[in-house]
């Protein structure tokens, strides 16, 4: 959840790096925090650090969770040989470890190489059957080659079994948006609600499918849940104010009132 | 901050003094033979105002307090984290062009 407050910070923190001020691993931190997707700057910053030995010393214990957001960027920005060093790095110090060997499943994932990739998870999985973050990226190797059914079998699997995983309830959501099935995502959206109720994101995307589903009864609950996230925000989230004024419009043909 | 600081550190030397003057009170009973039912009149009053003065204290000295509301100006929730766990690789910055130039030196442990 970023705060506006924090989105500030992060933007600040961005050109204030980019302009070659200080405040690299402060930047680096925040991301990894917000868990942002920047991974170009993280990529060309954590390189910086990473490839100057005085702050690499510097960071102490923290060089390796460096190291292993750096991989990552590297890998989204395909990045590939960078990618496979930072890894080879980090297997040479912890040799045998399950984050390491996830990570090079990531590394054949991201070089398309989806057998091999498969292979890996499976290994992994039999010595680790109930690591969360395995089954998560089995979910994201479906989706990635396009296999969208069988990524959703495999959600709904995964949160049979970790039924409080939040991020996966919103990750079946918007798959279920994609796919037009939008009850389904409707109940995926209330599930978030129930667990998070004071996350007004939820709501907004659960009042926009919704709206989406039409129908008197769909079109006033969506109103309501425009109203929560109004009220949760303060009035400053505009896609909220206008979905409020666009509910109103259907009325006219449904009820035959005057616009009042 | 250094007057509040002052003041604070006034309220707590006057609470001091007050229960100090209630132990000696409570001696003089003693010797008195009389029953403790409470701390004289001025030493309640003293109480008082060393109450009032830390409170006051309290709050000026920290700068600034953080805002607690969820829906003001700096907590309103803006966005979403972008779903990591989920992320995959074959988007189209794949077809980007790569700068070939940077790259991990090679490390000595």
């Amino acid at each position: 959840m970023v705060g506006a407050a924090e989105e500030a910070q992060l933007n600040r923190l961005e050109s204030q790096v980019d302009n070659g001020g200080g405040g690299v691993w402060e930047y680096l931190c925040l991301v990894r925090k917000l868990k942002a997707r920047r991974s170009e700057k993280v990529l060309k910053h954590g390189l910086s650090i990473l490839n100057d030995p005085k702050s690499r010393s510097r960071l102490g214990g923290d060089e390796w969770t460096l190291y292993e957001q750096v991989a990552i960027a590297a890998m989204d920005c395909q990045w590939l040989d960078v990618a496979k060093d930072c890894i080879a790095t980090l297997s040479k110090k912890f040799t045998g470890s399950l984050r390491v060997g996830r990570l090079e499943a990531m590394l054949l994932e991201a070089k398309g190489a989806w057998a091999d990739a498969e292979k890996a998870y499976a290994r992994l999985l039999e010595d680790n059957p109930l690591d969360q973050a395995m089954h998560k990226r089995k979910v994201a190797m479906a989706k990635a080659q396009g296999n969208i059914s069988a990524a959703v079998d495999f959600l709904n699997k995964y949160l049979e079994i970790f039924m409080a995983d939040h991020d996966a309830w919103r990750e079946l959501a918007e798959i279920y948006v994609s796919l037009q099935m939008y009850k389904q995502a409707a109940f995926c959206y209330e599930e978030l609600i129930l667990s998070q109720p004071t996350v007004p994101l939820y709501h907004l995307a659960y009042a926009e499918v919704l709206y989406t589903m039409g129908g008197l009864e769909n079109l006033q609950a969506a109103k309501k849940y425009y109203a929560s996230t109004i009220n949760l925000t303060g009035g400053k989230n505009t896609r909220a104010l206008y979905g409020v004024c666009l509910v109103r419009y259907p009325g006219y043909f449904t009820h035959g009132f005057s616009p009042s | 901050m250094g007057v509040g600081f002052v003041v604070g550190v006034l309220g707590c030397a006057i609470l001091v003094h007050a229960a100090y003057s209630t132990i000696q009170y409570r001696g003089v009973l003693k010797i008195v033979e009389e029953e403790f039912s409470g701390p004289p009149m001025n030493v309640v009053a003293e109480l008082l105002l060393g109450l009032a003065l830390c409170m006051w204290a309290g709050l000026a000295v920290p700068t600034k307090f953080l805002s607690i509301l969820p829906d003001s100006e700096e907590n309103r929730i803006v966005s979403l984290p972008a779903n990591l766990d989920f992320m995959i690789f074959n988007h189209r910055g794949k077809v980007l062009p790569t700068n070939t130039e940077l790259k991990l030196k090679v490390q000595d442990f």
